[in-house]
């Protein structure tokens, strides 16, 4: 669902007695997003991007403005009757119920729409398919869950279900068989027949008690009445609830943890019972709020992927807030970057990086950070202190600026032949990196303290005063005042 | 430095140490001891050695007599009294603390004045407030008979006048006045301690809560009312033990002989265990029966607060 | 699970316009928030009420008092319910005696309450924690384990004869609080142990740094402990009046006012009766109102009444 912000803006008022302005923490915000797209908002804290977010998920009131999901205004809906899907920061997940209950929750509250299928059919059906083709690997499964001398049902049921793709029902009913018990292959054969027998005898009477009370089934079990599908909305059956739980937790890979506690798993593993209990109810938004904030670096990398692949297969469209714009760059489809609650600029990742609008966006993207000269325009020619950087006819008018050189846009050897149109920098320290090299270099127009540029580790560069060339594409000129970007 | 300190310590703890052990431990060995003592008259310090007969005597339900003791009344009241205010009570008080906890969390306006007012009841004092129910609650001139009451049926009735007059006073009207007076007197600390277990449970579960649209009750029922367990599973057992000794409020609404009561309706008052406890001791040769009525209540109360805590166990989340 | 794939989930109000939606959230926000306060408002109504039919009846005059239909406000206001009640209680006696048993035991907890919570909060002793919990687990201990021995060792030092005995008896067995050590303990343990450190080095002792440092900081809870004591020892009953022994020279307001009204059998008193559980409950209300900020605390960290 394409979700869509009008105008949207929060004032939190002040307090005229004590002098204490209002606080504007989100100001006249317009975007788009569009249906399955996973969208980065960006921006450091107190920009903004949260209370965005809150008013998405209606838990902020927007002061102005509208918030559309489809054709459906939903800005004074309360939360509860938005559909969404949000992974709080600190997961919020609740600390007295087992991962399975956390995930289960959000379902108990829903109705599903449907035809009224003959379900005790369907689930025997399911049953003999199984047995018919997989007895020895059911065999296999719940003999290994011998734990003291005794059978698990629990962890039969668990290791069925993630084999077979079974609701945990089917699988203790399974397991209930007593296949475990019996020894020889004639037994369980006879078994097997048995029970077989059974189930057909089973659904015969459960079909002929449905054509007593008037009903007919069709070739999918879907039960009619004079020829027209039952439609019935209803609560979730246990076995629905189970199904959408252990698919969900297939989806981001906590089956083996739904028995525990949330106190007694890893930070990943919470975030992504989080994740779970968002998913669960299919809903239309998905909403995240900083989810990678509480994990340590390698988990988060890990993670980020995870949400990537989650957003892809469900295609569900996703808000992600987050101040790291590394997590923004690699796994938005979009980004919007925010300050002070103000859309800074709006586009892709890349996009973003390559054609900064204004010196914020240059300077908030970009590991390490771009370096930011202080400079002039004069004559047509770009200057940092006396070197002439670059010449174009669009600098028309002489003023100051700031240049932002990205930190792989600097090149040195070869390419430093013109006299002009060159840098010369102070290189303090010299890391190398495998493939690349890190310089740290000092400049009196330099604003910081230091300059960290990115060069090919063949280069053979020395500490002391180093002449480096630029790529243009590399370089940006921001307008001393505004500091927005000056196009050459 | 060590040792030092070590002396030093204990000089700073002199103090408790001697007042505990001559009026907390040393009381409670000698209570075990006299317990068992056969024809104790503890101003002469004589006894006839030892016995278990105090604890055959109180827990033989007999209606027997001495002089000015109902020491055979702890079997046939005391016990079934005090059992009967402690199943009435705590659970109610605790629902109704519960209920108004909940409500005062979630309001934003006049908050901090009803908290005051739900306040106000701790800081009386039991007897004097007592006095009033039992005003009340008069079968003659209260406000309760007034409103509730039928001219015929005298339904709560307390007051000596009515007594006097041979008005046949119900029991079960003294259970409900008495339990009344309880539930009022014990809101309060109830009601602070569920409110600032209310304030300490993050926002989040809440807001998550109502994401999932989870219907008011029901986050009540699954959320709020399990992550305030362990406060729960604390007021559970500060209430029993002091639903197990409620005496104050028998003396300030029945006055201190324990009200009077149609013995066909239940007990002939509303004595409880403690107070069963204070009035033996009040002779000089019944003293053994209070201390082996103050054993079998310590005995009971460890009882119940050891099942409380093993109950809870696997429902109480920390 | 191909079966359940094509679930569709749906809200328990799908379907319904968005303004509907609207319109239902916000008559079940504006119901549930009036029924709310219709509960809250009913019940603090029944609090209210004993306090209200205190004051008034204490103001009524006996005929006014024995009406079938009782009055909501007296007619006749009789503020000499008040003098006779004073007088009937014997005032000046109960308050004299209330006050020397109350303000010495109240000093007297505070003394051995921070020595003991200084002790464990700050200094390294072998069985700290052992002697501590030792004393926590007593708390559990029904008082009346207590009592009977007491009672029987105190009056057969013949301290219930004398009235310095008496007064002793009904001070000395409540110096120590378990419950207040633990309250005081908590607060100790919070000051930053680099406080004590510092002091150390400067060369103040133990002594000097408790006194100097400590109690200072730990003031707001020392004010609830002698709040929470004095009220304890206003509401005494039971063992004064085991002390006293019916001797009314040697009681305290609390059993003064149970026996001056324990024996009447005529409905004529209830107006004085009524004022002089106003004269006992009025200081209490007056030091609530005034330090509500430390009885309510101090009785929310799980406190025990008295």
């Amino acid at each position: 669902m394409e979700i869509s912000l009008k105008h949207l803006t929060k004032s939190f008022p002040g307090n005229p007695k004590k002098n204490i302005p209002d606080t504007i923490a989100v100001s006249d915000l317009n975007i788009e997003i569009k249906d399955g797209e996973l969208m980065g908002l960006l921006g450091p804290s107190g920009c903004g991007k949260s209370t965005t977010l809150y008013m998405i998920a209606g838990l902020k009131a927007p002061t102005d403005g509208e918030i559309w999901f489809g054709d459906q205004d939903v800005t004074h809906l309360t939360p509860e009757k938005r559909g969404i899907g949000l992974v709080f920061q600190n997961y919020a997940l609740y600390p007295h119920m087992t991962v399975y209950d956390n995930v289960k929750f959000p379902l108990t509250n829903l109705r599903v729409e449907t035809t009224k299928k003959a379900t005790k059919v369907l689930d025997n059906l399911e049953i003999k398919k199984i047995l018919e083709e997989n007895l020895d690997e059911i065999l296999e499964i719940i003999k290994s869950s011998l734990f003291k001398g005794k059978f698990s049902k629990d962890a039969s049921a668990r290791k069925l279900v993630y084999r077979f793709h079974i609701v945990t029902s089917l699988a203790e009913r399974i397991f209930k068989f007593g296949f475990q018990f019996l020894n020889s292959e004639d037994e369980i054969k006879a078994k097997k027949e048995e029970i077989l027998n059974k189930l057909e005898e089973e659904n015969k009477k459960e079909l002929e008690s449905l054509t007593s009370k008037g009903f007919t089934v069709d070739e999918n079990y879907v039960v009619l009445k004079d020829g027209v599908p039952v439609e019935e909305k209803r609560r979730l059956t246990k076995d629905e609830i189970d199904a959408l739980v252990q698919e969900t937790a297939r989806l981001v890979q906590i089956n083996e943890y739904l028995a525990r506690k949330p106190s007694e798993l890893s930070g990943g593993q919470q975030q992504r019972v989080a994740i779970a209990r968002a998913l669960v109810k299919k809903p239309k938004v998905l909403l995240l709020d900083e989810p990678l904030s509480n994990l340590d670096a390698r988990l988060r990398l890990q993670t980020r992927e995870e949400i990537k692949r989650i957003q892809k297969e469900t295609g569900i469209t996703t808000i992600f807030v987050t101040h790291d714009q590394e997590e923004a760059m690699s796994i938005s489809d979009e980004i919007v970057v925010m300050k002070d609650g103000i859309e800074m600029q709006k586009d892709e990742p890349q996009e973003v990086y390559n054609n900064p609008k204004s010196l914020f966006v240059a300077k908030f993207l970009g590991t390490p950070p771009i370096n930011v000269f202080n400079g002039y325009i004069s004559n047509k020619s770009l200057y940092i202190g006396e070197e002439k950087i670059l010449t174009s006819d669009k600098l028309t008018e002489d003023k100051k600026v700031y240049v932002g050189i990205r930190p792989e846009g600097f090149m040195c050897d070869e390419h430093v032949n013109e006299k002009d149109k060159v840098l010369t920098l102070t290189c303090n320290q010299i890391v190398t990196m495998g493939r690349d090299m890190s310089l740290v270099c000092s400049h009196k127009e330099l604003c910081g303290d230091e300059a960290k540029l990115i060069i090919d580790s063949d280069v053979k560069v020395s500490i002391g005063s180093v002449k480096f060339a630029l790529k243009p594409n590399k370089v940006f000129i921001f307008d001393g005042e505004s500091e927005e970007r000056i196009e050459f | 430095m060590e040792s030092k300190n070590n002396w030093k310590a204990w000089l700073y703890l002199a103090p408790v140490i001697i007042l505990m052990a001559v009026f907390t431990f040393f009381p409670i060995i000698n209570t075990f001891f006299m317990s068992f003592l056969k024809d104790y008259n503890y101003i002469t310090g004589n006894f006839s050695g030892f016995t278990f007969d105090n604890y055959i005597d109180i827990l033989t339900p007999i209606n027997g007599s001495g002089p000015n003791t109902r020491f055979n009344d702890f079997m046939l009241t005391a016990l079934p009294n005090t059992l009967l205010l402690t199943i009435i009570t705590v659970p109610l008080s605790i629902i109704i603390a519960l209920l108004i906890s909940i409500g005062l969390n979630s309001i934003k306006f006049f908050q901090k004045i009803f908290q005051t007012i739900f306040f106000l009841p701790y800081v009386t004092n039991s007897m004097a407030i007592g006095m009033v129910f039992a005003v009340i609650f008069d079968t003659d001139y209260g406000i309760f008979n007034f409103i509730f009451g039928n001219s015929g049926f005298p339904w709560v009735s307390l007051s000596p006048t009515a007594i006097q007059n041979g008005v046949q006073i119900n029991y079960w009207a003294g259970v409900f006045a008495i339990c009344f007076y309880i539930i009022w007197n014990s809101l309060p600390y109830k009601i602070l301690i569920f409110l600032s277990g209310l304030q300490n449970i993050d926002k989040q579960y809440y807001e998550a809560a109502q994401i999932d649209a989870t219907p008011k009750r029901k986050t009540v029922w699954k959320i709020t009312v399990p992550l305030l367990s362990p406060q729960i599973l604390y007021i559970m057992i500060t209430s029993f033990i002091g639903a197990f000794k409620e005496y104050n409020s028998v003396i300030g609404l029945f006055g201190k002989d324990g009200g009077a009561f149609d013995t066909n309706t239940g007990p002939d008052s509303m004595i409880t265990m403690v107070y069963f406890i204070y009035n033996s001791m009040s002779g000089t040769t019944t003293i053994q029966y209070a201390c082996a009525a103050a054993v079998v209540l310590f005995i009971i109360i460890m009882i119940f607060t050891w099942i409380q805590f093993k109950v809870s166990k696997k429902r109480v989340h920390y | 699970m191909k079966r359940y794939d094509d679930l569709v989930l749906v809200l328990k109000d799908e379907g319904l316009s968005t303004e509907t939606k609207e319109k239902l959230s916000k008559v079940s926000k504006i119901v549930s928030l009036i029924l709310i306060y219709l509960l809250l408002a009913f019940a603090a109504l029944l609090v209210i009420f004993p306090f209200y039919w205190m004051l008034i009846t204490s103001l009524k005059n006996g005929d006014e008092y024995q009406r079938l239909v009782p009055t909501f406000w007296p007619e006749t206001v009789m503020w000499s319910n008040y003098a006779d009640a004073l007088r009937r209680l014997d005032f000046t006696t109960l308050l004299t005696n209330t006050l020397i048993v109350g303000v010495i035991s109240t000093f007297g907890t505070l003394i051995t309450t921070i020595f003991a919570a200084f002790a464990f909060a700050r200094l390294e002793f072998k069985g700290r924690d052992l002697f501590f919990s030792i004393l926590l687990a007593t708390m559990m201990i029904p008082g009346e384990m207590m009592v009977i021995s007491n009672y029987t060792s105190v009056s057969l030092l013949g301290m219930t004869t004398s009235t310095f005995g008496a007064y002793t008896a009904m001070i000395v067995p409540f110096l120590i609080s378990v419950f207040y050590i633990y309250l005081l303990r908590q607060n100790f343990k919070q000051i930053p142990n680099e406080l004590y450190l510092a002091a150390k080095v400067d060369g103040k002792s133990d002594w000097s740094y408790l006194w100097k440092v400590m109690v200072p900081l730990a003031m707001p809870s020392l004010i609830t402990i002698f709040i929470l004591k004095l009220m304890g020892s206003w509401n005494a009953y039971v063992w004064p009046n085991l002390i006293a022994g019916g001797e009314k020279s040697l009681y305290l307001i609390t059993n003064g006012l149970r026996e001056s009204f324990n024996t009447t059998a005529d409905a004529n008193e209830y107006g004085i009766q009524m004022a002089a559980t106003v004269i006992v409950t009025v200081p209490l209300l007056l030091v609530f109102i005034f330090f509500r900020k430390y009885i309510m605390r101090g009785v929310g960290r799980a406190g025990i009444k008295g």
